[in-house]
């Protein structure tokens, strides 16, 4: 790619980038979120087109006009939000686009099957996607990338829901691709990973090249300071606290008792507290996220002995989240693009609709202004940066939608928040900033949760830890003796 | 929430435990960080009074050695076990026994034995206290049943304990209150005023009105509670004997699978709360708490645990020390401050623990 340029509504989102592939290297694109990588790798997959510049395939000039036609020359993609269609069952999924006149569907399921056995990856291809969970969809989404032999794959956060047992899998799927000569680009926000199993580096900073160079000729604070133009990993990740440092509980606001909703909720019994951050680790599966729907009122508890919430000393039971966000409990999604905003509305109608969720407007009818001063409020506040004022939100970098998502669930006045994987493909710049601000709420005297995968940020952020496993609360930990070895220890045994 | 209280009498209640957190927070405290003082089998009611501390074990009542002396000092034995003791600050012990007799020990009532016809037939005392050098307050755990028979008392689901008053001069006894469910513990003048019972099967503390009744004071508490002791900060410690678990309050709602587990079923093995557990494979697996893999986790439910509560002024919980199911401390049953340290006696450990408290 040579002196590329794309344009949004006339302000660049990426400017004269050169970029090269080699055959059969990996690739790692770095940058903050908003620093232009899927813009970039968007324009390689024919996703969108360049406003200037030009793309060489082996030597030729090439433009893509469709993803479909850079499938053909042998560029796929695989997405952050995965783009699979959710009520096919898997095998469909695999083989769309390339079906045969007459498809037998038992042949589809057998070949389908075999296929994925072959990428060790543990899906049942007559499942529906819409039935899987977000680590199985991405692996559908790589799967498919696989099956049409490109020679050229773009790997968008592809690990940030995976286990540590499927990103195994997962890097050793990307080497033997290598050795078959493809050629990988993969974004990754987890450095150690870029800086474990790439190559090449190449790190875009506010839509511009920044260094290209070997990976032994970087460190995490080299590419980090390549990155936000400063050190921020002592900002982000900073030293264990001690037991002064953490906030003191207060109040009892939620106390959980024995809730289950099928197998994946088992008699989970825990308390939250005002004033404090719990930080709740759990692998994939472990039923955190859905225990906390439950008491977010997204999800139902069983019928029949479903178990106790009670909010402030009051039983409560939320058959859909409205009555739970008037009670204060506020859920901020870990998958913000189906769950989180309205995509193809603006950041003003986005932070407003949480606003009228909650019934909080003050208006009768809509009210613009009531939304401007919100949405300039809101913007202010979380450092939500956006090309235009009207822009909608999938044309944002995905901290700045986390961003929204957050802004969309505070506007509604929570006295409970419950951050589900707040920093997931996020950027190290926002990561830190939305760290600041979570620390802030519990500083406010809110009582905040925060769901996460990543230990270092558990580890970090908490000042108690509940650590799920298979569906209940097995561990609660402090922080300042806590080590990732006895989380871990707890979420495994 | 009208139509859950109404739908609940069909769908069941739900089988709840509070969680053990905040300030009950699990650790392994009464494991890693009590000195074991002593190694004496089932000990249980340690008391203070005089500058002498006594505890009993079966039906011998000793004296703790102090700082630097040697062994435990007898000091009397009896016919049947004891149950509990009491000390008044002049020296007065009150001796309950499991036969429901109380006896008087020094002071100016030694030798009295309170029968168990002061209480209304068959005496269960579970627990006593001088609220002064003259009055004593004399919990009743049952009216069916002998202390050494908790557990058939907790599976028969009773309630028909009471709290007495009994004036050591003039021989007279006088109820406060009743139909508990087995008062295991009080405190006679409690934080606040008055007195606050353990009331163990219901899982709390209740203050007892002056027209009589109970007012709950700590509801929802993980595990049963047993005696209580003043705190020297103003506050009290609670022991807690065993803890609640799932399976038990289940068995505890399935009354005919109840009655046939308890006629059986050697008591020993039946599935109920314990002091101490994991000795016999004949014994209920409870959940998880089978080793798996060589290793036995301690957040396994069990039928035996070690939980000792710190409580404030309020009466709120704001420190805990436990051994976790994969302790061997466990079944504590009472504890006294005494000089910046709380003794504990762990009668499922068979030992008498000293902790350092911070003020």
């Amino acid at each position: 790619m040579q002196k590329v340029t794309k344009a949004y509504h006339g302000a660049p989102a990426i400017k004269d980038i050169d970029f090269d592939l080699r055959p059969g290297e990996i690739h790692a694109l770095l940058g903050e979120n908003g620093a232009g990588k899927s813009t970039l790798t968007k324009i390689m997959a024919g996703v969108v087109e360049s406003t200037a510049g030009r793309m060489l395939h082996r030597g030729q000039p090439v433009r893509f006009a469709t993803p479909s036609q850079a499938l053909q020359a042998g560029i796929a993609m695989v997405f952050q939000e995965t783009s699979l269609v959710p009520s096919m069952t898997v095998a469909q999924n695999l083989y769309l686009g390339s079906e045969s006149f007459l498809n037998r569907l038992r042949g589809i399921y057998i070949s389908a099957q075999q296929f994925l056995q072959s990428l060790n990856f543990p899906v049942d291809p007559t499942a529906t996607v819409a039935t899987l969970g977000t680590a199985k969809r991405q692996m559908v989404e790589i799967a498919r990338a696989v099956k049409h032999n490109a020679e050229v794959m773009i790997f968008d956060e592809p690990t940030s829901s995976l286990t540590p047992e499927e990103k195994r899998h997962f890097f050793a799927l990307m080497r033997r691709l290598k050795q078959r000569g493809v050629s990988i680009v993969f974004i990754s926000h987890a450095l150690e990973e870029a800086l474990a199993h790439s190559d090449r580096i190449t790190i875009l900073r506010d839509g511009e090249h920044v260094v290209t160079n070997d990976t032994s000729t970087f460190d995490r604070d080299t590419v980090i300071r390549a990155m936000v133009g400063r050190s921020l990993s002592t900002e982000i990740y900073k030293a264990r606290r001690t037991t002064n440092q953490l906030r003191q509980r207060g109040e009892k606001v939620l106390s959980v008792q024995d809730i289950s909703m099928g197998n994946l909720v088992r008699n989970n019994s825990f308390s939250i507290y005002d004033g404090q951050i719990t930080g709740v680790f759990g692998l994939i599966g472990s039923g955190r996220t859905e225990t906390f729907k439950i008491v977010s009122g997204i999800y139902k508890r069983d019928f029949l002995r479903g178990g106790d919430v009670e909010l402030r000393g009051r039983p409560v039971r939320y058959r859909v989240p409205a009555p739970a966000v008037k009670d204060g409990i506020v859920y901020v999604t870990e998958d913000r693009k189906t769950e989180g905003f309205f995509e193809t509305m603006s950041i003003a109608e986005n932070l407003y609709s949480g606003l009228l969720a909650a019934g909080l407007d003050k208006a009768t009818f809509v009210s613009r202004r009531e939304m401007r001063t919100l949405s300039a409020e809101w913007s202010g506040k979380l450092n939500i940066r956006a090309i235009t004022d009207n822009a909608k939100v999938i044309e944002l970098s995905g901290g700045n939608q986390q961003k929204v998502v957050i802004g969309k669930g505070l506007v509604q006045k929570p006295r409970i928040v419950i951050f589900d994987e707040p920093t997931r493909g996020v950027d190290v710049g926002a990561i830190a900033e939305i760290h600041h601000f979570i620390n802030a709420l519990a500083d406010d005297g809110l009582a905040v949760v925060v769901i996460s995968s990543y230990l270092p940020e558990i580890m970090n952020l908490s000042d108690r830890i509940l650590v799920c496993r298979q569906g209940r609360i097995v561990e609660e930990l402090s922080p300042d003796d806590a080590t990732e070895e006895k989380i871990m220890y707890a979420a495994v045994h | 929430m009208r139509l859950d209280s109404l739908l609940d009498h069909f769908r069941g209640r739900a089988v709840t435990i509070p969680p053990m957190d905040g300030a009950l927070r699990p650790n392994t405290a009464l494991d890693d960080s009590a000195a074991e003082l002593l190694e004496v089998a089932a000990p249980d009611n340690l008391v203070s009074g005089g500058g002498q501390v006594f505890y009993s074990t079966g039906s011998d009542l000793l004296r703790l050695p102090a700082y630097g002396e040697g062994g435990p000092a007898a000091v009397a034995r009896f016919d049947a076990p004891v149950s509990t003791l009491a000390c008044s600050a002049d020296g007065t012990i009150a001796i309950g026994l499991d036969d429901g007799r109380i006896l008087l020990k020094g002071g100016a009532v030694d030798g009295q034995t309170l029968a168990p016809a002061a209480f209304g037939g068959l005496a269960c005392p579970t627990a006593l206290a001088f609220a002064d050098a003259g009055t004593l307050l004399v919990c009743q755990g049952s009216s069916a049943h002998r202390p050494s028979d908790w557990v058939v008392d907790l599976m028969s689901k009773n309630a028909s304990g009471s709290v007495w008053r009994v004036d050591l001069a003039a021989g007279r006894a006088s109820r406060l209150a009743g139909d508990l469910a087995f008062p295991y513990g009080v405190l006679a003048n409690a934080p606040g005023g008055g007195v606050v019972v353990a009331e163990s099967w219901r899982h709390r503390l209740v203050r007892i009105l002056p027209e009589g009744g109970v007012e709950p004071l700590l509801t929802k508490l993980p595990g049963y509670p047993a005696r209580l002791a003043a705190g020297a900060d103003g506050g009290a410690w609670l022991c807690l004997f065993a803890p609640r678990n799932r399976l038990i309050e289940f068995v505890l709602e399935e009354d005919a699978y109840r009655a046939d587990m308890m006629r059986e079923v050697e008591r020993a093995h039946w599935i109920a709360p314990a002091l101490s557990s994991g000795a016999a494979f004949l014994e209920p697996l409870q959940c998880g708490g089978v080793k798996t893999m060589g290793i036995h986790k301690p957040w396994s439910p069990s039928r035996s645990y070690g939980l000792l509560v710190r409580l404030d002024r309020t009466l709120r919980p704001v420190a805990s020390f436990h051994s976790r199911a994969n302790g061997r401390r466990h079944g504590i049953t009472s504890a006294i401050e005494q000089d910046r340290r709380v003794l504990v006696t762990s009668k499922g450990g068979n030992a008498i623990l000293g902790l350092s408290v911070m003020p």
